[in-house]
């Protein structure tokens, strides 16, 4: 299934250094074992243009969207905050491909339960590409998880992947939820 | 006398680019100039000196719109570098991928050109978002056609936008039994919706080339015959796929290739003299304002033969297929002809893959700094890496994407069109511009909002 009643959604690039936050993030939630129907998934550059204008006719309802950013909130850098789409300035989130400028998550947000989680970043590259987070952003990764947790109603502890082993696990490796998820989630 | 016209920035495409618009009286572009004004980063710095696995996952982050493009044509670029031949059976989850994408990419660009369309035999233009019919049920198609896409696309790429799977040397995971047959099932139902939509999409681009005129922010534009012709040639590499150096015979010539400035390409410094501030979407840019396009465009400008040359749909089908459809309709009609075959490709994929091979290659070369080159046929054009590979490390790579080929051909495909049309036949291109970076902003009330969440 593309979606699942709970979608987590990493935004940002990480060739722009804070602003891979959000994939970082889901970099670690996906070592964790989370209920069936939470889906996490690495946005990239591309959540309005392949999650947001998706989920409206989704074969599954998507029920409750978590959008993992980074946020100019004039905070210190690696200070996590929580948004609300009206929260957020137009233009936020306009598909790449400007669906005639029209702001996918103000029209999601009627159906469906949005919550944006932001860290302020320290730098984000504008010129050239630039790989790796500032420190205090890559420090706000674990609170980030839990507030995460929280938001899904999971215990960190009860998510804890004890057979996981890595990302990348081979096959007959023993892999955890990442490494199992290719093929097998028809 | 002729005016100038600057629209910026075109809407209904990702990334940031302009046209500046030479006109003559009766509002007919005399020579029109389509530039990218997004910064270009230098992922090729970047690239050098990571691991060959690293580079193909930097490149697939380049564009948000065309992650797997990038991806294939990145790997491929490093197996053709270190000369890695990999299992039939990885081709084969590739071949589903890129078709899967394709599916998707083509399906989302329906939606950005239907606004410029009328329903045929009536005076309405298209809203995709409308609740009503028939408009609802296309939109509804539509969006099918993309989750069947992405659907295949995820259980074959691994995620769904940033594909995981595909890695120098095949793929890291072969698919389930299972997997194949809910694949199978997708693209029978991906078959019918696709030949279904094709048909629509084809009837109502016919019907917009034969109009009289079009409707343009009140204005009533006439449409020429010959909107968005061009003389200059086409560029594809295979139908569907792709090739790379490692072809026994190769379908592009790295030594065909030369590329010049944007200085000695666009058009100097010119101020805009005329302006419709009823244009959509915001108006055209207001009379005075500066326009140097050989100064503000951010790309090179890539020739084939010495030639710009055209990428993409149309390039494909008048290469492998005896097309012979013209102008910005010809293009749109083309790429909605590649609908079917990305059902039938994935399917004929799925009928030759067995799911217990093995995906990856026994013996991955660590490279001798020969180069290598991929191309990669994506949604909207020849996307070709270049890579050398030395001892498991990059030291040279490269990214040709689709619309940097396409930015020169389209400013001539210009000519002869009314300038309100022009933003018609640039869509028709499909433009996918490189991204710029992607922050939120929260403005000086809503930091009051903001609530600090320290834990």
């Amino acid at each position: 299934m593309l979606f699942r009643e709970i979608v987590i959604a990493g935004c940002g690039n990480p060739l722009y250094g804070d602003d891979g936050f959000g994939p970082a993030v889901v970099e670690e939630l996906q070592k964790l074992q989370l209920p069936d129907n939470v889906k996490v998934i690495d946005a990239g550059l591309g959540a309005p243009h392949f999650l947001f204008t998706l989920m409206e006719d989704a074969e599954v309802p998507v029920k409750k969207l978590i959008i993992i950013d980074i946020a100019d909130f004039g905070a210190d850098p690696g200070d996590v905050t929580k948004l609300r789409p009206e929260d957020l300035p137009p233009g936020a989130y306009r598909d790449a491909h400007s669906w005639d400028l029209s702001e996918p998550l103000q029209r999601l947000k009627d159906v469906i339960d949005i919550t944006i989680i932001g860290c302020q970043p320290k730098r984000v590259a504008s010129h050239e590409f630039e790989l790796g987070l500032t420190d205090e952003v890559e420090g706000a990764i674990p609170r980030t998880v839990r507030i995460v947790l929280e938001e899904i109603g999971v215990e960190y502890g009860a998510a804890i992947n004890h057979q996981g082993t890595h990302l990348w696990a081979s096959p007959g490796e023993t892999s955890g939820e990442a490494g199992d998820k290719t093929g097998e989630q028809t | 006398m002729s005016k100038v016209v600057e629209i910026s920035p075109t809407t209904r495409h990702e990334g940031h680019s302009k046209l500046v618009l030479k006109v003559n009286d009766d509002g007919i572009v005399e020579r029109g100039d389509w530039l990218s004004i997004t910064p270009v980063r230098g992922v090729e710095k970047l690239a050098i000196g990571k691991t060959m696995e690293q580079v193909p996952k930097i490149a697939s982050r380049v564009c948000g719109i065309c992650p797997i493009a990038h991806t294939l044509a990145g790997v491929e670029a490093m197996e053709a570098s270190i000369g890695c031949e990999i299992p039939e059976d990885a081709k084969l989850l590739r071949y589903i991928l890129q078709c899967a994408n394709r599916m998707h990419s083509h399906a989302i660009h329906n939606i950005l050109s239907l606004p410029d369309m009328y329903i045929p035999g009536t005076d309405v233009k298209i809203n995709p978002f409308t609740k009503e019919e028939p408009v609802r049920s296309v939109a509804l198609r539509i969006q099918r056609l993309r989750e069947i896409g992405q659907t295949i696309g995820e259980i074959v790429g691994g995620e769904a936008i940033h594909p995981s799977n595909p890695r120098v040397g095949g793929m890291y995971k072969n698919i389930t039994p299972r997997a194949k047959a809910k694949i199978y099932d997708l693209a029978k139902e991906g078959r019918v919706l696709a030949q279904e939509h094709m048909e629509f999409m084809v009837a109502v681009f016919k019907n917009f080339q034969n109009r009289d005129w079009s409707e343009v922010g009140g204005v009533q534009v006439p449409i020429p015959d010959d909107l968005g012709y061009h003389n200059q040639g086409y560029m594809a590499t295979a139908p569907v796929y792709g090739s790379s150096s490692l072809d026994e015979n190769p379908t592009w010539f790295p030594e065909r290739f030369t590329e010049v400035r944007p200085w000695d390409w666009y058009m100097g410094e010119v101020e805009v003299s005329e302006a419709d501030p009823n244009y959509p979407i915001g108006g055209t840019s207001p009379v005075g304002t500066k326009a140097w396009p050989q100064m503000e465009a951010c790309t090179g400008v890539p020739l084939y033969d010495g030639q710009p040359v055209e990428v993409g749909p149309r390039a494909r089908l008048v290469q492998f297929r005896n097309y012979d459809g013209r102008g910005a309709m010809g293009l749109q009609i083309a790429r909605q002809m590649e609908f079917p075959e990305t059902a039938y490709g994935i399917i004929d994929a799925l009928d030759a893959l067995d799911t217990s091979g093995s995906v990856l290659a026994d013996n991955i070369p660590q490279g001798d700094g020969s180069l290598g080159w991929a191309a990669n046929e994506a949604p909207r054009g020849t996307d070709v890496h270049l890579a050398r590979v030395k001892d498991g490390r990059v030291q040279y790579f490269s990214m040709l994407v689709p619309t940097t080929w396409n930015f020169p051909t389209c400013s001539r495909a210009l000519t002869g069109a009314p300038w309100r049309l022009a933003e018609v036949i640039m869509r028709a291109y499909d433009p996918c511009v490189s991204c710029a970076t992607h922050m939120l902003v929260i403005d000086e009330d809503k930091r009051l909002v903001a609530q600090k969440l320290i834990q």
